[in-house]
């Protein structure tokens, strides 16, 4: 913010410093182990009368002079200017906080020149006690640069109390300085025990190459063990919130980590095989071979603790972006660009809109991506995501994403970014436009004069969502749907038959129909369909059902009905990939591959394997649905609470949050909701909640009966709702939902908008279950099916969702509505039989 | 653009700015003189190689040598450079990210100097014919490292040029709108092969006064390097001072009072010591080239000061006194030029010592 930035593109993302750092990190270790190493092996010759050992101690020491002065201590200066490039805000505090640190390491770099060089030089040309207080002087200096240096690089991981105090010595002797110091003494030994096989293998004479050898063994394993001690103590020093993130939290830091553990013991058995195999074949090989294995341990160490800092460079200080953590506030007030000095874009308008995202992007992401590069690359990421999934990952950096610093801007930079990420840095996954093929169906004629019988037919569910397992691969689909069916005899005094009568239904679909037989329940017919029928190629939102009644072989009445199914599942909003069908719906394979990777990632599961071995992944196999009867594994979350508890915690808060992943966006290949409460203007949060609080209403559910990880979703979830967390009540998906009375009380007109957090007791009470109040009707048989009410406005057919109604009354109103009760009653009534109200006039008047 | 906008915040101080401006320009003082030896020692030894028939005893000395310089002049370049970051961070982290491709590539050009010069020391009697292209091999990477510290050095003072970062942000940028920039740079090269010469002189007089007649011979030639190098930065020096904006060199006041009388003084231990070259006194020559490189260091700083004075002073640093790591510090640094000095004294007689 205070800087401008260096744009690196590919070699961004922490190339370069990772390349410097960790040769210089190597070389530097070496450069202090390996002093002790040069004095106690120049003991032992002079101990043993060696000239054979002296001899190697010098062509050792020469070997050490070269790399460690040339390589080492200009990798060290490369360092400072890296860091200062690429993180120049950080860099200057971390110089003016220890600029006498640095001083004095200065101090310390320059005696180690000086006694290095005479060392090298005076071997053979000064008694040897004198010889020996150069070498003991180099490595007293070389360690007292690493207790220095432990120092500030410790403070970076673990500021510790100079957060609060600011005292050079509070942030010296930081939490984790004593560990860190041991650690790294002890790698540094088992350092110069790496490189001291590289030179005793090439030994000539090969009793002193075995002997020298095997001295060098000594100098990597004991120091290993407690290498691996200091190690443990590193760990428990560092804070909770650190350990948790470094140790359980963030998935980038596990193949580290597991590089760390397993190449102790490989370095280890490496170590062994030095010791005991003596033929140069194998051990000039694998003398390089632990050098390469050593870089790794330590490359591996140093990626975890710099993985630890993240999202910031001075843990709780200053973010990665170099924005201090104080400042964060005001800049996400004022906004970024109004904030930083190297913009040019302070406002953002219509004609700079792109330019102002790349200048954000540059501030923002360029601090830690590469654009196209081999580290931390943004290409790929920003490719997976449309703008409305981009916004939502950026709104949620930090508390959903700790890995992340929080946004630090204004909503409206947010947005501009978001686009900037996804249409300009890449070729964005917009939508194909939508392209609605209008279509107009003829409901069955219905001659209200001569007509003995009504059938009125619903589906259990409006709004079904599938998820194509066959073509996707993946199976988190909502229970098929079950259609049911009243019979209706018309008369003054109509009754409804279920005996007698068969009822039949027939749904068209491109893979030729499905026919069945509803069977009686109640004062119903029934059939719940096997699985979800399958779209037509030609999307539509829905297919066709016609139900048909028969009695004594002949159709006595028919109906058609319209069951709402969408393949519009918008996963790829975050996930990518492309759509399946059309360019505008349908899980494509590239997409549930993507979540399943994620799934295996963060859940240890793998999913994926399945997936490519062309198995179906059944989501409900693990995680329970009761609309589809699946138990599910004991301990997890059910689907539904996993689903919203998880993806709340990522999406954008707003109200159109469902449509990230719904179907229910105008802009989308289904069209907006086209119930009744829809074209009134109505969401679905009107009814659900926000996402958050629809998120928190499931996940409390789980929480009573102690499913794992619903306590950390609704922490991570308590400040996002609108609701206050603790008001929000548990409900059992399915099973619990919002009741059509909270709003029309006595099935009065509604005096709220709201259902949000009052759900019906019991299952029976579902809108799907309920009846009239003489116990007869079912509630969808007048009104339609939930999120399908009379009278729909569906963007491809003005009939289709009111085919029942404008059969039998020629308009799109719930059945028997403006007094209409002749339908089946044939005459007019005076009686409100069926529910209060009922004989009252419609007020949401379709045009 | 506002370019004053572009001038990032600075960070606090521990200790009020005087003591920074102390340190900053006694190490800078230390890392110059050996910087010059080590550039000057390069050129020499190149030119002799290039243009010699035979290869001068002079250079076998700068071979065995050249590696320590170079360490030397990294290890003595740390310390004024931590300090600059100190004073004047905010503007040569800035400078350092607009020319970053340039700035980093000061480390990899460094690195290969150094092989170079361990390869030129170690192999001396063995690369025959390629000791021009080695010893060329070394200056050119030592000059074009000079070239692009220059470079940055001119860079982070001139604000005014920053805005070009938003047409070039990938780090490309030099100052080439410095109409300074090359006599800058060139008053660097010539000085330091006056002071490389010099150092050459001083070797000789003291292996002269310790016996080796053979050494008295030489110093004539090493003397050469001195005089026609410093000759030459007198006009180069003019050039670099007339291209000076004129509110710097007619500054008044306080400064501009501190400022004509160190270049004065400057110029007249440079002229003193130029007198005392042709002589081949060369102690004399060597005193007074320090009180002129003294002396013209302070002439710099005080261009610094005055070029940044539109944009910024060092008094304007805010500090939040803690003054222990301070006293820490001046308290190892004592001990460690104790030390080297004990270590100097402890190898000195090495050569009398026999291994047992």
């Amino acid at each position: 913010m205070n800087y401008p930035v260096w744009q690196l593109d590919a070699f961004g993302g922490g190339l370069l410093i990772a390349i410097i750092a960790i040769i210089h990190v190597y070389i530097s270790h070496f450069a202090v182990g390996g002093g002790l190493f040069l004095v106690l092996t120049e003991m032992k010759g002079l101990r043993e009368g060696s000239s054979e050992i002296l001899a190697y101690t010098r062509r050792h020491t020469k070997f050490f002079l070269l790399l460690t002065m040339v390589l080492g201590g200009m990798t060290g200066v490369g360092i400072w200017f890296t860091i200062a490039l690429l993180s120049p805000a950080a860099t200057s505090s971390l110089i003016h906080i220890f600029v006498f640190a640095f001083a004095i390491e200065w101090v310390f770099f320059l005696a180690e020149i000086v006694s290095l060089l005479f060392y090298y030089y005076t071997f053979d040309r000064l008694s040897p006690r004198k010889h020996l207080i150069l070498g003991w002087i180099y490595f007293g200096c070389a360690w007292a640069s690493l207790f220095t240096i432990n120092g500030i690089i410790d403070f970076m991981l673990t500021p510790g109390s100079w957060l609060t105090d600011n005292n050079f010595w509070s942030g010296f002797f930081n939490p984790t300085f004593w560990p860190a110091l041991f650690f790294r003494t002890f790698m540094a030994l088992m350092i110069a025990g790496l490189f001291g096989f590289m030179t005793s293998v090439n030994i000539k004479e090969t009793t002193l190459r075995h002997k020298m050898v095997r001295y060098c063994g000594l100098w990597l394993l004991p120091p290993l063990v407690l290498l691996l001690g200091s190690a443990l103590w590193y760990k428990t020093a560092l804070p909770p919130a650190l350990q948790e993130m470094i140790f359980n939290r963030a998935p980038e830091m596990k193949p580290f980590l597991a590089l760390f553990i397993w190449l102790s013991p490989l370095i280890t058995a490496c170590g062994l095989a030095m010791a005991v195999l003596r033929p140069q074949g194998v051990r000039r090989p694998l003398a390089w071979l632990l050098l390469l294995l050593g870089f790794l341990y330590l490359g591996s160490f140093e990626f975890i603790r710099e993985g630890g800092r993240r999202p910031y460079l001075i843990h709780d200080y200053m973010y990665s972006t170099s924005i201090k953590k104080t400042d964060l506030p005001q800049v996400q007030k004022t906004g970024l660009l109004a904030s930083a000095r190297w913009v040019k874009n302070r406002k953002i308008t219509p004609e700079n809109r792109m330019d102002a995202g790349k200048e954000l992007f540059t501030l923002l992401c360029l601090p830690c991506h590469s654009a196209g590069g081999p580290l931390n690359d943004i290409l790929p990421l920003a490719r997976r995501f449309s703008p409305a999934g981009m916004r939502s990952f950026l709104a949620t950096m930090g508390p959903a994403n700790p890995y992340m610093p929080p946004f630090a801007g204004t909503e409206e930079e947010q947005a501009v970014l978001a686009d900037y990420l996804t249409t300009g840095l890449v070729q964005g996954i917009s939508d194909n436009k939508t392209h609605i093929r209008k279509e107009t169906i003829a409901p069955i004629p219905f001659n209200e004069e001569t007509a003995e019988y009504l059938l009125l037919a619903s589906a259990d569910k409006g709004m079904i969502l599938s998820s194509e397992p066959e073509q996707s691969g993946i199976d988190f689909s909502f229970a098929p749907p079950t259609l049911r069916a009243q019979v209706i005899l018309r008369g003054t005094a109509p009754s409804v038959l279920t005996e007698d009568i068969q009822v039949t239904y027939r749904i068209d679909t491109d893979n030729g129909p499905l026919i069945g037989n509803m069977i009686p329940s109640g004062t119903a017919f029934e059939a719940n369909l096997a699985a979800i029928p399958t779209v037509s190629k030609d999307f539509r939102p829905y297919l066709l059902a016609k139900i048909e009644a028969v009695k004594d072989g002949n159709i006595i009445t028919s109906t058609r009905l319209k069951i709402g199914i969408s393949t519009e599942i918008g996963c790829r909003n975050c996930h990518g990939g492309p759509w399946r069908q059309q360019g505008r719906t349908g899980l494509s394979r590239e997409t549930a591959a993507a979540i399943l990777a994620i799934h295996d990632k963060r859940s240890k599961t793998q999913l994926s394997q399945e997936f490519a071995r062309g198995q179906i992944v059944v989501c409900q196999s693990c995680h329970a649905d009761s609309s589809r009867g699946a138990a599910g594994q004991s301990g997890l979350l059910n689907l539904s609470a996993a689903m919203h508890g998880f993806h709340a915690v990522y999406l954008y808060k707003d109200n159109n949050s469902c449509a990230f992943c719904h179907a229910n966006s105008a802009e989308g290949a289904t069209g907006k909701l086209e119930d009744l409460h829809g074209t009134l203007g109505l969401e679905c949060t009107s009814c659900h909640g926000t996402l958050a609080d629809h998120a928190i209403s499931l996940l409390k559910e789980e929480q009573q009966a102690q499913k794992s990880g619903s306590s950390k979703l609704l922490i991570l979830l308590a400040d996002k709702g609108e609701v206050a967390s603790a008001a929000i009540k548990g409900r059992k998906p399915w099973d619990m939902e919002p009741d059509c009375l909270t709003c029309h009380k006595g099935f009065q007109p509604p005096d709220t908008s709201t259902a949000f957090n009052s759900w019906n007791a019991d299952k029976k009470d579902l809108f799907v279950h309920r009846h009239s109040e003489d116990g007869v009707l079912l509630c969808s048989s007048c009104h339609g099916t939930q999120h399908s009410l009379y009278p729909t406005d569906n963007p491809y057919s003005k009939e289709a969702g009111n085919l029942q109604p404008l059969q039998y009354q020629n308009n799109p109103y719930p059945l028997g509505t403006n007094r209409g009760c002749a339908v089946c009653h044939t005459v007019a009534m005076e009686d409100e039989l069926h529910h209060p109200g009922s004989l009252g006039t419609f007020r949401a008047r379709m045009e | 653009m506002i370019p004053a906008q572009l001038v990032p915040t600075p960070d606090l101080l521990q200790v009020p700015w005087g003591w920074f401006q102390l340190l900053l320009s006694t190490t800078f003082l230390l890392h110059l003189l050996v910087m010059n030896i080590m550039l000057g020692w390069a050129i020499i030894a190149f030119c002799n190689h290039a243009f010699k028939q035979t290869i001068p005893a002079e250079n076998q000395l700068i071979s065995q040598k050249l590696p320590f310089t170079i360490a030397f002049t990294v290890n003595f370049g740390v310390a004024p450079l931590l300090f600059l970051q100190i004073l004047y961070g905010h503007f040569i982290y800035t400078s350092s990210v607009l020319m970053a491709v340039f700035w980093l590539s000061v480390i990899a050009f460094l690195i290969l100097a150094y092989s170079a010069a361990y390869i030129y020391n170690l192999q001396f009697t063995r690369l025959s014919g390629l000791h021009t292209l080695v010893s060329g091999i070394i200056a050119l990477l030592l000059l074009i490292i000079t070239f692009l510290f220059t470079n940055n050095m001119s860079l982070m003072v001139s604000p005014e040029s920053w805005v070009r970062y938003f047409d070039h942000p990938q780090g490309m940028l030099l100052s080439f709108t410095d109409s300074t920039l090359l006599p800058r740079f060139l008053h660097s090269v010539f000085a330091s092969v006056a002071v490389g010469g010099l150092s050459l002189g001083l070797y000789l007089d003291w292996q002269r006064r310790h016996g080796n007649q053979a050494a008295s011979a030489r110093i004539p030639s090493a003397m050469n390097w001195f005089v026609y190098a410093t000759i030459g930065n007198f006009g180069v020096g003019t050039w670099y001072f007339g291209g000076l904006p004129a509110a710097i060199r007619t500054v008044t006041g306080v400064a501009g009072a501190f400022l004509l009388g160190f270049l004065l003084a400057g110029i007249t231990a440079a002229i003193l010591s130029l007198i005392y070259g042709r002589q081949h006194r060369v102690r004399h020559a060597s005193w007074a080239t320090l009180a002129a490189i003294t002396c013209m260091t302070g002439v710099r700083e005080l261009v610094r000061r005055q070029t940044l004075a539109p944009w910024f002073s060092t008094s304007d640093l805010e500090v939040a006194p803690q003054y222990s790591p301070m006293i820490l510090f001046l308290l190892i640094f004592a001990a460690g030029l104790y030390l080297v000095w004990w270590m100097i004294k402890l190898v000195l007689p090495a050569d009398k010592e026999v291994r047992s």
